[in-house]
């Protein structure tokens, strides 16, 4: 008798809402063709009806378009980042990787994390490239690190399910949340509405196996990236010494880093 | 511009403890391993303790402290490649960094 296997579809998922000042699709697009080149895998972005899908000569595996919610600012700018709690709905892969579209692929890394999880994985951990002894980023004072949703991996399970309603939950309600423990933030956040969400689903015990086990690299905004090839870059940093800067840098290869200025980000994208 | 004239005309000084804390970050995680059920990180100190056991079974706790019993010869296999094989790459691009100025 004949017998088929279902393969397992694993892929990428981007969320791409542009603003007055950002082209987030465009930094999507550069985001899919990295992942296509290291990763090997499928792309779906999520947009809005507003995005021209013909301005730029990529296609993506899977579009789908939702409503961007406009309800948040990041300054005086309007930052389109809520509801990506709908990424377990709208994912259309089995296992899938949900990126920021400013996190720069460069190595075929986040592949091992399929190797490694249950269900669901993201960084508790970080540094930040050129300040080795930076310390880690707390929820509030007294308050456990904040975990990242820059990577976050995961199938469709009944738990995986629950951390996003969670996070659902976290958004609708965030000022509850804000007062409840404590910390300072007039712009919401997915990376703190992550960690309430996890902290909630595990019974407020922490559990190091949905830590992906190596720290998110992140380049702060007084350091700039300049690139060399296709995966190597030089860091250029102002290190502030008594009133004085000095110039320093390093050059990277092969590892994946998260640009925190999205200008620098656009500067890098091949054309 | 290039980087190389870029960093020339900034009078940029090479930062070989941020290069080390960077090659850190790219190393370490490579050393991690999933097998027989659990996570192993690839230690001197991991591969010593199976290399010198003499049970062809041993219980170990992984990087999550579960105790996973384990073919010792096969995880000792394992480890002992990862490691080589990472520490060679750490090695000669540290090399490589070392020799800017």
């Amino acid at each position: 008798m004949e017998t088929t296997r279902k393969q397992t579809m694993r892929g990428v998922l981007l969320f791409a809402f542009n603003t007055d000042k950002v082209d987030y699709y465009k930094m999507a697009i550069n985001t899919a063709k990295r992942a296509n080149k290291f990763l090997d895998l499928p792309v779906t972005v999520i947009t809005d009806e507003s995005t021209d899908l013909t301005k730029y000569d990529y296609k993506f595996d899977n579009v789908i378009i939702r409503p961007a919610n406009k309800d948040n600012l990041k300054g005086k700018d309007i930052w389109i980042n809520k509801g990506r709690y709908q990424a377990y709905e709208l994912s259309p892969y089995d296992e899938t990787l949900l990126i920021d579209t400013d996190y720069l692929i460069n190595s075929d890394k986040l592949l091992t994390i399929f190797d490694l999880y249950d269900d669901f994985m993201c960084h508790n951990t970080t540094s930040i490239i050129m300040v080795p002894d930076d310390p880690q980023e707390k929820l509030g004072l007294n308050m456990p690190n904040s975990l990242w949703a820059t990577v976050i991996a995961f199938k469709k399970t009944p738990k995986v399910k629950m951390i996003f309603d969670c996070m659902q939950m976290v958004q609708e309600n965030y000022n509850h949340y804000v007062n409840l423990y404590n910390f300072f933030s007039a712009t919401y956040r997915n990376d703190y509405s992550l960690t309430i969400a996890l902290k909630i689903v595990n019974g407020q015990s922490e559990d190091a196996s949905y830590y992906i086990p190596w720290n998110l690299v992140h380049v702060a905004k007084n350091t700039y990236v300049y690139r060399d090839t296709d995966t190597e870059y030089t860091v250029l940093y102002d290190h502030w010494n008594r009133g004085k800067i000095k110039k320093e840098y390093i050059t990277i290869k092969d590892m994946d880093i998260h640009l925190l200025n999205k200008d620098n980000y656009m500067e890098l994208i091949d054309e | 511009m290039d980087t190389k004239t870029l960093i020339q005309e900034a009078k940029a000084r090479f930062n070989h403890n941020s290069a080390k804390a960077y090659l850190k970050d790219k190393y370490d995680s490579k050393l991690i391993v999933a097998e027989q059920g659990g996570l192993w990180k690839a230690t001197p100190e991991l591969i010593s303790f199976l290399y010198n056991s003499t049970d062809s079974h041993v219980v170990i706790l992984d990087n999550y402290s579960n105790p996973v019993k384990v073919n010792r010869e096969q995880l000792h296999v394992t480890l002992r490649k990862t490691y080589d094989f990472v520490m060679e790459q750490w090695h000669n691009e540290w090399k490589q960094l070392e020799s800017k100025r």
